[in-house]
């Protein structure tokens, strides 16, 4: 630009920058064939894809095990651009793995390592190794079920080492646990230490390079500013492919927050899956020698390759053991993929995983607690509830699609609280999926069938008097069950009768209001109320409480009660879980 | 050669050498040593005892059938202190008058072990460990059996003792 002529002569003056520019572009080129220096090239646009999007993403993370997914999922899914900033820091970090693999391949079919290239190979050799340690550390950040898991594991690994396994594993991890200091750690290394050695070794091996180019006679192929050219065009090719694929998969994957007391099927990054597969050969006292020895040894053979090669023509033997470290480590890692595809359990349990992520991630969008991700994850009835119920209440009832019908020992809370529900039980209680499996048969009599046990002809008088009545009294108890009566105003009739009933007919044994059980008989329930969530919680903690069942529900001859349950679930818990049963049995039907 | 050091030969420039590196040296320490005993800190602390913690009633268990059960108390990591959460989590199982307890972390790598698929006994999804209805080993990488937990019984209610063991080794060794 000519009017900037003045300035940039301003600047020459007091830097010399013209005669810099000009000795770089006329230095000699890097050697090596075309393919080297492509995936010479290749390496550095995702390192400084890498550079440039994790800065970017720096400024909008937060390295604490409260903020960590938090910010990472607000990243993802709200902040504009942040799913492409991130997939493509993701896919440039997978890509350079590739291809820092494929170099040192590479290197060892055309011979880099040899004099002088011995330093270099090495370097090579730590890009990879560096590139891969950034991959670990990196996976830990989202602090998700998918990098903390694999984080653990890894972290045992390590602690399996003699003498140092131990401290090295809590130095990791940053304590006994992988906690806030483990997570803090991480993030120091990834975005500081990690970058500097990386930039270090490709600086230093380039460096190297331009040095061996230099000194060759006749003079390398062309110069550095006749190259210029093609590898931007390169870099351009491969910022389009990393923007292709981060577009494809719409960024990169993020798993549930990190649950420490969950079930998940803990695996490897994918470049470790090799180890992984390696591991189930080796058992016991033998499982660090093996799977330590066999990586180490591949390592160790990759680094003495200059010295393993004398030049003497049998560059087959050489290569053989290079083909095999890599053709095995893929054969290894697809052992590995094919095993976990035909595991049945292991896709039930990737398939709940994914569930849990795509359902906390939902919520995350409404803003998670400042408490963190665990925390939302956790007072949420739809993620935790339903486990909750799974874990604790589906081995005695059934609810949706949790619990066996074959083995319930309580009330099917399928449609329970509902009006055809509560119509039904009125009829029939000791009908199974009521109270016929459990410790209340027998308990409480159909409100206008006669009994079976009363002799002909003796007098007897149904509680209700019409089917009318009947359902009366269903419309006004399932009404007790909602926060506000849903049905519509021209029930208020109905619900009124229905309770006039319930005051004067149920109170004989149940409590209504409190008041009620004329016959002292401390066993049925409470029907304020009844179904609510507010009533579940109670009868959750407490089914003797008086709140909801009575003072007797505990008793010794009541075989198989229900148990309390605020010894065993946090306060947090039951509120959990009742609200998801409130839910789920409103949602759900009567099965006939 | 200078004036000075005609002058004295050897004398004062060694002085200043010795005092030059002594001086580095003390410098450099009083920056390494605080640093490195930060990093450090974390791997300090071995194993102190366990935490006797409140469970579930006896009661509430069925003889034989294994249960699994939420071990609530503080959790304590860096500097944040969480009331009563779960710090992990033991199957306990009833048989006769006393309660067994095992931890659900896999003595092998640490993944959380379940009930087998069918029958008796636990197994873990992350290598493939089994272990029977006494926790023992059956197939897979662990090295020891499931984690054994004490436990004892106070006014009906299971008390377990909640520790960490150290991974992949032959032995309970434990941590934290």
């Amino acid at each position: 630009m000519p009017g900037l002529r003045p300035l940039e002569d301003w600047f020459d003056e007091r830097t010399g920058w013209r005669a810099a520019v000009r000795a770089w572009v006329n230095h000699p080129a890097v050697g090596g064939g075309p393919w080297a220096r492509a995936i010479g090239s290749a390496v550095a646009t995702c390192v400084g894809i890498l550079g440039l999007t994790g800065v970017v993403l720096m400024t909008g993370y937060s390295p604490s095990p409260q903020g960590a997914w938090a910010s990472v999922a607000f990243a993802q899914l709200v902040q504009d651009g942040g799913w492409l900033v991130r997939g493509m820091h993701y896919w440039a970090a997978q890509a350079l793995m590739v291809l820092a693999a494929l170099h040192v391949l590479h290197g060892a079919f055309v011979a880099a390592y040899r004099k002088p290239g011995e330093i270099g190979w090495w370097l090579t050799l730590a890009v990879l190794g560096v590139a891969m340690a950034q991959g670990i550390t990196g996976g830990l950040l989202p602090w998700d079920q998918r990098g903390w898991w694999a984080r653990v594991v890894e972290g045992n690994i390590v602690g399996l080492a003699p003498v140092v396994g131990g401290w090295l594993q809590q130095m990791m991890s940053g304590g006994p646990e992988l906690g806030a200091l483990g997570l803090a750690r991480a993030y120091a290394l990834h975005v500081l230490v990690l970058p500097i050695v990386l930039v270090g070794v490709l600086w230093a091996r380039r460096a190297l390079a331009l040095r061996v180019a230099a000194s060759s006679a006749p003079p390398a192929t062309g110069t550095v500013g006749s190259r210029l050219a093609s590898g931007l065009l390169l870099a351009a090719a491969v910022v389009l492919v990393l923007f292709a694929i981060t577009r494809a998969t719409h960024g990169a994957p993020l798993d549930a927050p990190a649950d420490p007391l969950s079930d998940y099927p803990a695996r490897p990054e994918w470049f470790l899956m090799p180890m992984f597969a390696l591991r189930k050969f080796f058992h016991g006292a033998m499982e660090f020698w093996g799977t330590s020895l066999v990586p180490g040894l591949a390592a160790g053979y990759l680094a003495l390759l200059p010295f393993v090669d004398r030049r003497d023509g049998r560059r087959a033997a050489v290569l053989l053991p290079v083909v095999g470290i890599f053709g095995g480590a893929i054969a290894l890692a697809l052992v590995a993929m094919r095993h976990d595809a035909r595991d049945t359990g292991y896709v039930k349990a990737r398939a709940k995983a994914d569930v849990q992520a795509l359902a906390a991630a939902k919520l995350s969008v409404d803003g998670v607690p400042p408490g963190g991700a665990l925390e939302m994850v956790r007072r949420d009835p739809e993620l935790h509830g339903r486990d909750l119920f799974d874990r604790h209440c589906a081995s005695c009832h059934v609810l949706g699609d949790l619990g066996d019908p074959e083995k319930a020992t309580a009330t099917d809370l399928d449609g329970w609280g509902t009006v055809a529900w509560l119509e039904a039980m009125m009829h029939d209680p000791d009908r199974p999926q009521f109270f016929g499996r459990g410790p209340y048969k027998g308990q409480m009599p159909s409100v206008d069938a006669r009994p079976k046990d009363k002799p002909p002809g003796e007098k007897w008088t149904p509680m209700v008097k019409s089917d009318a009545d009947r359902h009366a009294v269903a419309v006004f108890l399932a009404g007790q069950g909602e926060p506000k009566p849903a049905s519509p105003e021209a029930d208020d009739a109905l619900r009124a009768r229905g309770e006039k009933i319930v005051s004067d007919h149920c109170t004989a044994c149940h409590l209504y209001k409190g008041e009620g059980d004329d016959e002292g008989s401390k066993m049925a329930p409470e029907l304020s109320g009844y179904a609510s969530f507010a009533w579940i919680r109670t009868q959750v903690a407490n089914p003797a409480s008086a709140e909801t069942y009575r003072e007797k529900a505990l008793d010794e001859a009541m075989k198989r009660h229900m148990p309390r349950f605020d010894g065993d679930l946090s306060a947090a818990d039951i509120d959990v879980v009742a609200r998801w049963t409130h839910r789920h049995s409103r949602e759900t039907t009567l099965a006939p | 050669m200078t004036h000075e050091s005609k002058r004295e030969p050897g004398g004062r420039r060694e002085a200043l050498k010795a005092i030059a590196a002594v001086g580095g040296a003390v410098g450099c320490a009083s920056l390494a040593v605080p640093a490195a005993r930060f990093v450090l800190a974390p791997a300090k602390g071995g194993a102190e005892g366990g935490r006797w913690i409140k469970t579930v009633p006896v009661a509430s268990l069925a003889e034989g059938e294994p249960k699994r059960v939420a071990l609530i108390a503080d959790h304590r990591d860096a500097w944040t202190l969480e009331k009563q959460v779960e710090l992990g989590a033991a199957w306990l199982e009833k048989r006769s008058d006393t309660v067994l307890a095992w931890s659900v972390v896999c003595p092998h790598l640490g993944c959380a072990v379940g009930r087998a698929a069918s029958g008796p006994g636990f197994y873990c999804p992350c290598h493939d460990s089994s272990f029977d209805g006494d926790g023992r080993r059956l197939t897979g990488p662990s090295p020891r059996p499931l984690d054994a937990l004490p436990t004892r019984i106070e006014g009906g209610i299971v008390m377990v003792e909640f520790q960490r063991f150290r991974q992949g080794t032959p032995e309970k060794e434990p941590v934290g």
